[in-house]
């Protein structure tokens, strides 16, 4: 006899799979086809998991049209699945399916679309967590400053596009056709900032230096390095002045030494 | 320890809490008896568990889960019920429910109450987890039979009688869903007021009322559940004679799709309370919607 654990790996294949894996067997016909039953779960579990990927990407849905978005949220529902049941999670690995899915060839920028969406989602969803004065580094010694490491706030999101994504978000927003909105593609590339303050989610751009001393920050080097790689994005990065921005924005909500100077020391 | 929710008295009537009625509701609290939500849109972080904080000053509320697979075969999943029972201590519920269903296989979540096989193994395994669920929230749970769209051949246990069985086990109490009760015995071919019979009313903590669609599915006639019209009069005949054999229960008004003015789901839940009042025991506060 078929154990639960069978019976509902083959409810999942043929709910997620292309074809019935054995479940029909399993099911009572009572006047209507087992297959027939199992159609309306499968339609449940598509229409649902669709409509909850296109209230976080409405912009990517808007740009390759509702039809299209239905067809490329089926496949990544078959092979991306949910995996767990709070749904606000679900979607994070979108951005990657669409780089990589071939019928959006011509839309290059649509992936890094979908990444902001996604970082704008998921801002919503971030820990609130109380911002460090700028007198958390009096008690710094200036030997010790370079090997800082800063916690940013977990809503912040930082993304560098190569195509003009601000813009064409903006201009797929409600009200932006009558607006007259437009983009050109050729405008070039742009670096965002992602984030929520209290209950709102903003995106703005920052320069390029910026971006890359956030970036660094938030992948948990320490000050030093952070430093280094804006200035070889930027030489004329000002390390104060943006050291400065960065606690008057609410960025750091955590200081520790770094674990190799303390080693040096 | 195990604490009974309670603050819901049972000639109350409540109404879902969803995204689209949010703002009017935190303005103007609405003369409802309790709220309930869909728990899983509130278990990150950010201003949505902020919202509870301010509705529960207002009226009660109670969580209503669609995310624990109590019928997965492969365990429960601890970290869902441990952020689970994070919110249940921040939002202090008057009631917890889940479903009687399972939803994840294989690390992948269906989105969907799935129906199990009722056999010996579905029930141990059910029971064990209800009772590491309550364990875990340290609140008694109720639990709903759900809507189904087709039955296993394999299924000796009736579904009233595995629900009675699993409450008698773990001490969980019964969501009897009415609206369940009527797609399911339609769908299958069973009776309703036989089904309703067959529930041990002591169990019974709270009851449920939704709309359904009528669908042609290759020449026969399937009920769904799509919460997404008013509560059906062949169901509310069933409410009643609910309400007539098991007293008054603290009664919901589900509304998930096409969700309509907050006014229309008040209306709703007046016709509820115009059923519950005339059974609410004395000395219970009257129903404000009615």
């Amino acid at each position: 006899m078929t154990s639960l654990r069978e019976l509902q790996r083959d409810v999942r294949a043929a709910l997620l799979g292309s074809e019935d894996a054995g479940a029909a067997a399993l099911v009572a016909a009572d006047g209507l086809a087992p297959e027939a039953r199992l159609q309306i779960y499968r339609h449940h579990v598509f229409t649902t998991l669709t409509a909850v990927l296109q209230a976080v990407f409405p912009v990517v849905c808007r740009l390759v049209d509702e039809r299209f978005f239905g067809y490329a949220a089926d496949r990544y529902i078959r092979v991306e699945p949910p995996s767990g049941p709070c749904l606000f999670e679900y979607g994070a690995t979108f951005p990657e399916f669409l780089d990589a899915f071939p019928p959006c060839r011509d839309l290059p920028y649509l992936g890094d679309v979908a990444r902001l969406e996604w970082a704008m989602h998921r801002a919503l969803h971030a820990p609130d967590a109380a911002p460090l004065g700028p007198e958390a580094l009096r008690s710094v010694a200036p030997e010790a400053a370079g090997g800082l490491i800063l916690a940013l706030d977990g809503s912040v999101s930082l993304l560098a596009s190569q195509w003009p994504i601000e813009a064409i978000w903006r201009a797929n927003q409600p009200g932006a056709v009558e607006e007259g909105v437009t983009v050109d593609l050729r405008a070039g590339g742009v670096a965002l900032e992602v984030r929520r303050r209290g209950d709102d989610v903003a995106c703005r751009v920052i320069a390029p230096a910026v971006h890359a001393f956030r970036c660094a920050l938030a992948d948990g080097r320490p000050l030093a390095a952070a430093t280094e790689r804006a200035l070889a994005a930027d030489p004329t990065f000002d390390l104060p002045g943006e050291l400065g921005a960065l606690f008057r924005e609410g960025l750091p909500i955590g200081l520790t030494g770094s674990p190799s100077t303390t080693e040096n020391d | 320890m195990i604490s009974s929710g309670g603050a819901v008295s049972p000639g109350l009537v409540g109404i879902g809490l969803r995204a689209p009625h949010v703002a009017e509701i935190i303005a103007t609290p609405p003369p409802v008896g309790w709220l309930e939500v869909h728990v899983e849109n509130y278990l990150g972080d950010g201003p949505a568990p902020r919202v509870l904080d301010v509705i529960r000053r207002a009226h009660p509320l109670s969580l209503h889960g669609v995310g624990l697979s109590l019928g997965s075969a492969e365990g429960l999943d601890r970290r869902h019920l441990e952020r689970l029972a994070g919110l249940v201590r921040r939002i202090e519920p008057a009631l917890v429910s889940e479903h009687l269903s399972w939803s994840i296989t294989g690390g992948a979540y269906l989105n969907h109450l799935l129906p199990l096989p009722y056999t010996e193994e579905s029930l141990e395994l059910v029971c064990r987890h209800v009772s590491q669920s309550q364990e875990a929230l340290g609140r008694r749970l109720l639990i709903e039979n759900p809507s189904s769209y087709l039955r296993f051949w394999h299924s000796p246990i009736p579904e009233p009688e595995f629900l009675g069985e699993l409450a008698r086990r773990t001490g969980c109490g019964l969501l009897c869903d009415v609206n369940n009760v009527f797609v399911t015995c339609h769908n299958l071919g069973q009776d309703p007021a036989a089904y309703l019979a067959a529930l041990p009313s002591d169990a019974i903590g709270e009851i449920h009322l939704a709309g359904h669609s009528s669908n042609d599915v290759d020449g026969r006639i399937v009920l769904i559940d799509d919460h997404g019209s008013r509560v059906a009069p062949a169901v509310w005949a069933l409410y009643e004679q609910a309400v007539r054999r098991i007293g008054p229960r603290p009664t919901l008004i589900e509304w998930d799709t096409d969700i309509p003015e907050l006014a229309v789901l008040l209306e709703e839940a007046a016709r509820a309370g115009r059923i519950l009042e005339p059974r609410a025991p004395a000395g219970a506060p009257h129903d404000v919607a009615a």
